[in-house]
C-alpha cells in the first residue's frame, strides 16, 4: 500500500551550537498532494524545519521520515536515495542569491538535471520549457548580478521546477518582492498545488493563506507547534495569532474615529465595505 | 567611500562590457574555448622564452591584429593592456635599467661615483625593455582569451582540459559572488555615511575600527553565505562532480588557428635564433 504520508516528524528536537533551540519537540504529517502553510514568528523555527524536511539539517532528536523511510545523514550519503530523494524534493530557498549560484541563468537552471545525470539535449529541452513556463526565456543567457529580485526569484523556482518534483518547500517565498511578484508567486503556488504537487512553506503572509494553503502548522516563539488547522479557522482564532507573535495590537483612526486592535489587514477591508 | 561605490560600479561595467566583447561575431570568438586555451597559453610561453626584443615586437603587432579581427575595441586593448604595464613591471624594471644593478656601457649618464660615470646602461635598458615586451605580450594574449570568451566558456574550456572540477566550480562562484559582497562593502559604507556628521578621516583609532569591524562583518556574512550555497547545491543533488552543460566540438577553424599559432612559434623562435646569430 502506498504510504499516504509524504513527511512525518515525530518529536523533533534541533538546536544551533547546542545553546540555541530551533525545534523543541515538534510532531506533525504532511499528506501526499496537502499544501501546508508552516507560520511563526522570526526565529521559531519554520527555516529549520524546511531544511530537515529537504535533508540539509538533521535533528538532535526525534525521527523524521520522508515517503516512509527514516531519513538520516547516514542514508542520504547513499547515492541512489540522495538523487531519488533531491529529485522528488525540492526547495526554494529565501535568499535567491544563495540559490542562484551559476555563472548564467541557463547553467543554472541546468545545474540539478545535470548532477541527476540526465543526457545534455533532454536538460536542453527542459529548460527552454520551464523558462517559457515562467515567461523568463529572455533571461536565459544572463548572469545573476544583471537580475532583479522578482527575476531571481523566478531563476531559482525555474532551478527547481525544471526538475518536476513531487514535494516543493518555498521558505518565505514573498518577501522581499514587490507587490505584482507576489502575487504572480501566489497564484503560481496555487497553480502547483492544482496540479497535485505536495507543498510546505514557511510564510509570515497572512493575507494570502486561503488562496495557497489546506492547512497552517502555526509555531509558537518556544519553538512548538501551537496550534494546526485550515486557514480559516487559524486566522479567526486571533489570540492564537496575538500569542504566537504572528499579528500585533495598535491603536489608529479612521476619519474621526479612534479605536485600538489587533494587527489584520481584513479589518480595514470590513471597515471599508 | 565614494571610491569604493565607484569602483564596485566600475567593476560591474567591465564584467558586462566583457560579455558584450565576447558575443561578437569576431575570429577568437568563432573558435572553441580550448582551443583558444591551448594556443594562446602556448604562445605565452613562447614569449616567456624569446629573447629578441625585435620579435616580440612582431608578436604584439600579432595580438594587435588578433584584437582587430576579434572586433574589439582597439583603442579599449590597448589602453586595458598598458594599464598593467606600470604596475606590473615599473618595480622590477627601473633598478635594473641603472649602472648599480647591471653594469654596462653607461648612455644616459646621472651621477658620478668615484669619478666614474653612472645613471642608465645600454645593458640595463635593454633588459628592461626585454621585460616589458614580454609583460606587454603576455598581458595582450591573456586579455584576447578573457574579452573573447564567455565567462562560463572559459570555465567550461578548463574543465573540459581536465582542470580538476572542483577547482573550476570554485573559480567560478569567487566570480559570481565577488559582486554580491561588493554590493555588502558598498552597503556598510553607504550605512555608516548615512549615520556619520561631516568628513571622515580613516587613519583615526575610530576609522581603524570600522574598517577593521567592517572586515569581520563580510567574513561572517560570507561564511554564511558560503553555507548557504552549499546546502543549496546538495539540495539539487550535488555530491561533489559538478557537470555543465556545455558539450564542445572542434572544427576545421580550430585547427587552422591551433595551425597558425604553431606556425608563429616557429617563425619566432627561428627569427630569434636569426637575429641572435
Amino acid at each position: 500500500m502506498a504510504n499516504e504520508f509524504v513527511f512525518e516528524g515525530e518529536e523533533l528536537r534541533y538546536s544551533y551550537l547546542e545553546r540555541f533551540p530551533a525545534l523543541d519537540g515538534v510532531s506533525f504529517q504532511v499528506s501526499v498532494g496537502e499544501r501546508v502553510a508552516v507560520l511563526g514568528a522570526n526565529g521559531s523555527g519554520k527555516s529549520t524545519l524546511l531544511k530537515i524536511l529537504d535533508g540539509l539539517a538533521f535533528p538532535d532528536s526525534g525521527t523524521f521520515r520522508a515517503f516512509g523511510q527514516v531519513v538520516t545523514e547516514d542514508l542520504l550519503e547513499d547515492e541512489g536515495f540522495a538523487k531519488g530523494f533531491r529529485s522528488r524534493v525540492g526547495f526554494i530557498f529565501q535568499n535567491s542569491d544563495a540559490q542562484v549560484f551559476s555563472p548564467t541563468v541557463r547553467e543554472e537552471v541546468a545545474f540539478g538535471p545535470l548532477q541527476m545525470g540526465w543526457e545534455r539535449e533532454e536538460v536542453r529541452s527542459r529548460i527552454d520549457d520551464v523558462l517559457a513556463m515562467l515567461d523568463i526565456s529572455g533571461l536565459a543567457d544572463r548572469a545573476p548580478y544583471q537580475l532583479s529580485g522578482g527575476e531571481k526569484k523566478r531563476v531559482a523556482i525555474a532551478s527547481v521546477l525544471v526538475m518536476n518534483p513531487e514535494v516543493l518547500l518555498f521558505d518565505e517565498p514573498t518577501a522581499a518582492l514587490d507587490p505584482r511578484t507576489q502575487q504572480w508567486l501566489v497564484e503560481l503556488i496555487a497553480e502547483l498545488g492544482r496540479t497535485g504537487k505536495t507543498i510546505v512553506m514557511a510564510t509570515h503572509d497572512l493575507g494570502v493563506l486561503e488562496l495557497i494553503a489546506d492547512r497552517c502548522l502555526v509555531f509558537s516563539e518556544e519553538h512548538r507547534v501551537a496550534a494546526t488547522g485550515p486557514p480559516g479557522e487559524i486566522l479567526a482564532a486571533r489570540d492564537l495569532l496575538l500569542a504566537v507573535n504572528l499579528t500585533h495590537g495598535h491603536r489608529h483612526e479612521h476619519d474621526e474615529l479612534a479605536h485600538a486592535h489587533e494587527h489584520d489587514i481584513r479589518h480595514h477591508e470590513e471597515y471599508e465595505s | 567611500m565614494e571610491k569604493t561605490v565607484g569602483g564596485t560600479s566600475e567593476l560591474m561595467r567591465r564584467a558586462i562590457f566583457n560579455e558584450d566583447a565576447a558575443r561578437q561575431p569576431g575570429l577568437l570568438q568563432h573558435l572553441d574555448p580550448r582551443t583558444k586555451i591551448v594556443t594562446l597559453f602556448g604562445l605565452l610561453v613562447v614569449a616567456a622564452f624569446i629573447t629578441q626584443i625585435p620579435m616580440l615586437l612582431a608578436m604584439y603587432a600579432g595580438t594587435l591584429a588578433l584584437a582587430v579581427a576579434s572586433r574589439l575595441s582597439i583603442s579599449f586593448f590597448v589602453k586595458r593592456v598598458w594599464l598593467f604595464i606600470p604596475i606590473f613591471t615599473l618595480v622590477i624594471v627601473l633598478p635594473a635599467a641603472f649602472s648599480f644593478v647591471t653594469p654596462g656601457r653607461v648612455v644616459v649618464p646621472l651621477w658620478t661615483w668615484n669619478g666614474h660615470a653612472a645613471g642608465l646602461t645600454a645593458q640595463g635598458l635593454q633588459s628592461a625593455g626585454l621585460i616589458v615586451c614580454r609583460v606587454t605580450v603576455s598581458i595582450s594574449l591573456v586579455v584576447l582569451l578573457t574579452f573573447s570568451t564567455r565567462w562560463m566558456d572559459l570555465l567550461a574550456g578548463l574543465r573540459a582540459l581536465r582542470l580538476p572540477s572542483i577547482l573550476v566550480l570554485i573559480v567560478g562562484m569567487a566570480y559570481r559572488y565577488l559582486f554580491l559582497l561588493l554590493n555588502s562593502v558598498t552597503d556598510m559604507y553607504l550605512a555608516r555615511r548615512a549615520r556619520s556628521v561631516g568628513n571622515e578621516r580613516k587613519d583615526t583609532a575610530g576609522g581603524r575600527r570600522f574598517v577593521a569591524a567592517s572586515a569581520g562583518a563580510l567574513f561572517g556574512k560570507a561564511s554564511a553565505l558560503s553555507e548557504e550555497v552549499h546546502q543549496a547545491m546538495v539540495a539539487r543533488g550535488y555530491s561533489g562532480d559538478p557537470r555543465t552543460l556545455r558539450a564542445f566540438r572542434l572544427r576545421t577553424a580550430d585547427g587552422l588557428f591551433a595551425l597558425g599559432a604553431a606556425a608563429t612559434t616557429v617563425l619566432v623562435i627561428g627569427g630569434g635564433r636569426l637575429l641572435g646569430e
